[in-house]
């Protein structure tokens, strides 16, 4: 009986070790700010220790303001990239994030310090009027923004969010394939992190919660 | 994460609900829904979860609806990092198969409502199988 006893405290003793160094050295990782990415688990979020800071582009929002590199500073970016006329994945997309804000807002932080922008890939018809009443909908802090082909290819390119219109000539429902990560850019303009779909507003909000304290304690 | 989906969910529960929404030839439809889109947009999306309680295989070939002008059945899938969605010519469903109509991967893609829909709004789609059988399904449109 105690040899018995005594081979499974030293079994619980190993995994105990096992566990510790794996801690240690997921532990490693962050501190490293390599350019390796992280993969939280259930790889809902790919985080990047060493977040690539975005340059100068121009886009309109819903209302036709411009919205640049500077629209990001100060804030918490998630953004999505697709079209109005997309009847699965955009508009179940863009209900998720709305929970994920909803959560969001209920933490002490709150959302005063967050956005949400969709990014139409299609401004033939996805006009400012037309986006206003999409995102309107799901949520009335929600942007909505595009721009022409050379613009959106320009943010796009910077976050390797692929797309393409099919647009062929006296068609009128064109096919548009377009990416379905949501990105997520720090308050510095840097592409921080990405969440990879089957995207669930819990899981979302629950891995924001986490990425902003750690972003919070490295400013510290 | 993925059980977390009320879809997934609803299949779960499903069993010990009240019994389907719609059975005839012994195909069955449960939780068929709609999801309700912003105003003015003409591309909406159903979802279902389709059982073949039968014996034989059953295809689906098609759908109809006296709510929009055009009901085509399809799939999202991911390719190249891209969502794209093809359609589906048929779909086979061998005996005593599920297939799930779920957000992200297949579903009916409802083209042009003859008028707007809001949440709670009852539709009416017609699915029909090879051999000539046509299944009316109640879907209710959902937020």
């Amino acid at each position: 009986m105690q040899q018995i006893a005594l081979k499974f405290s030293i079994m619980m003793t190993a995994v105990a070790l096992a566990a510790m160094l794996a801690g240690v050295w997921l532990a490693d990782i962050y501190r490293e700010h390599d350019s390796r990415a992280v993969l939280l688990p259930n790889q809902v979020i790919t985080l990047f220790p060493d977040p690539k800071p975005l340059t100068a582009f121009a886009l309109t929002d819903h209302k036709n303001r411009v919205f640049d590199l500077a629209s990001l500073k100060g804030k918490w970016s998630f953004l999505f990239f697709g079209f109005t006329h997309c009847p699965d994945i955009c508009p179940t997309t863009l209900a998720v994030l709305a929970r994920a804000r909803d959560n969001i807002a209920k933490y002490t932080v709150g959302a005063e310090d967050i956005q949400f922008v969709f990014i139409s890939v299609d401004p033939n018809r996805d006009t400012a009027s037309k986006l206003r009443q999409y995102v309107d909908y799901f949520d009335t802090t929600f942007l909505g923004v595009t721009g022409n082909d050379a613009q959106i290819r320009n943010l796009a390119g910077q976050l390797g969010a692929a797309y393409q219109v099919a647009i062929k000539p006296g068609m009128e429902n064109y096919p548009v394939y377009h990416s379905t990560a949501v990105f997520l850019l720090d308050p510095r303009a840097r592409y921080h992190a990405v969440f990879t779909p089957p995207h669930d507003a819990e899981a979302i909000s629950r891995r924001f919660k986490v990425v902003r304290e750690l972003e919070a304690g490295n400013a510290t | 994460m993925r059980w977390r989906h009320p879809v997934f969910v609803c299949l779960i529960l499903a069993p010990t609900l009240v019994p389907a929404a719609s059975e005839e030839g012994g195909v069955s439809v449960r939780d068929a829904w709609i999801r309700e889109t912003p105003p003015g947009m003409t591309m909406m999306a159903g979802y279902m979860a389709l059982r073949n309680n039968t014996s034989r295989s059953q295809v689906l070939v098609a759908a109809s609806s006296p709510g929009f002008a055009t009901v085509m059945i399809h799939r999202t899938i991911v390719k190249d990092g891209m969502a794209r969605m093809e359609h589906a010519s048929q779909i086979e469903l061998t005996p005593n198969a599920s297939l799930i109509f779920a957000p992200g991967g297949y579903h009916l893609m409802l083209m042009s409502p003859i008028r707007p829909l809001r949440a709670g709004d009852p539709v009416v789609i017609n699915l029909e199988f090879r051999g000539g059988l046509v299944l009316p399904v109640a879907f209710e449109v959902r937020k």
